[in-house]
């Protein structure tokens, strides 16, 4: 399979250029690709030309995946999320898969634990009430 | 309208490009940050740009959870769909306590009656990843074993 054997993203052992790049949740890539698609329609005179198979499957993939629609909502998740000191990658998981409990934060985003953070269980129970109070007032 | 010609090329391209091994599948360009100066090419007369432009990827990492669709039920194990990918393979191995369920509409099962089949939402696991430079496209393999990974309703 892959050739890095040490490569884990549950101890957030990913590549360089993903470590460096802004990570983003499915939520703002659904909003950024709808965009971009309305923006083709009015722009290009073929748009299907510059719509490759991977960017419809894509914008079916993230508008199925994304918990939170509309943009006010996904701004305030990003703010929210980026005030606990996680890594973009970290953030993305969590902010894509909601979990509800510190238990399962833990489990999906393991790497938030280590790496000598401050990140407490009562610091990531807030975090979680903060981004359900958003889905409550979607 | 040139400016527009070259951003018009460059999504084509961006698109016919379709993916690479380090960075994952293409799915858009999201800004175009410089166009140098065009250089002539000597015997076709065409003229080429460089541009600097920023996009958006998608890679599958190994150790990372993701949610996919599954699209195809086999005797050893599904293949999920995960945005552009449809070539992730969940092997009965990496299901524990799942049956498989022959029929019309094969599935697996456990027995808490939680069922996999088509259309189904799975939280996976990913074990590792390969990039098939042929088809232009990735293959992953992932498991079930784990916290809250699993069907999702």
């Amino acid at each position: 399979m892959s050739g890095e054997e040490e490569e884990n993203a549950a101890e957030l052992k990913i590549p360089d250029e993903f470590l460096k790049a802004k990570c983003l949740m499915n939520c703002e890539v659904a909003l950024i690709l709808e965009h971009k698609y309305e923006q083709l329609q009015q722009m290009s005179e073929d748009p299907m030309n510059q719509i490759s198979q991977v960017f419809e499957k894509s914008l079916q993939y993230v508008k199925r995946f994304s918990r939170y629609k509309n943009p006010d909502a996904v701004r305030q998740v990003r703010e929210i999320l980026s005030r606990y000191q996680l890594a973009e990658f970290e953030l993305s998981v969590l902010g894509n898969l909601c979990p509800e409990t510190v238990e399962e934060a833990l489990a999906m985003v393991p790497s938030i634990k280590t790496r000598g953070r401050a990140h407490d269980d009562d610091a990531i129970e807030k975090m979680l009430n903060d981004l359900s109070l958003i889905k409550k007032f979607e | 309208m040139l400016k527009k010609a070259i951003i018009i090329h460059l999504m084509d391209d961006f698109a016919a490009k379709k993916a690479m091994k380090d960075l994952g599948y293409f799915l858009a360009v999201t800004t175009v940050e410089r166009i140098g100066e065009g250089k002539v090419r000597q015997h076709t007369g065409d003229v080429l740009f460089p541009v600097d432009f920023s996009c958006i990827t998608f890679k599958i990492l190994p150790g990372e959870i993701l949610e996919g669709v599954v699209h195809k039920i086999l005797k050893h194990g599904v293949f999920l769909r995960c945005g552009p990918t449809e070539k992730i393979y969940l092997s009965h191995q990496k299901m524990a306590d799942y049956q498989y369920v022959p029929g019309e509409n094969p599935f697996f099962r456990n027995d808490k009656s939680s069922k996999i089949e088509k259309g189904v939402i799975v939280r996976f696991v990913v074990i590792g990843e390969k990039y098939v430079e042929a088809e232009k496209d990735f293959q992953a393999v992932v498991s079930l074993e784990g916290d809250y990974l699993g069907p999702i309703s």
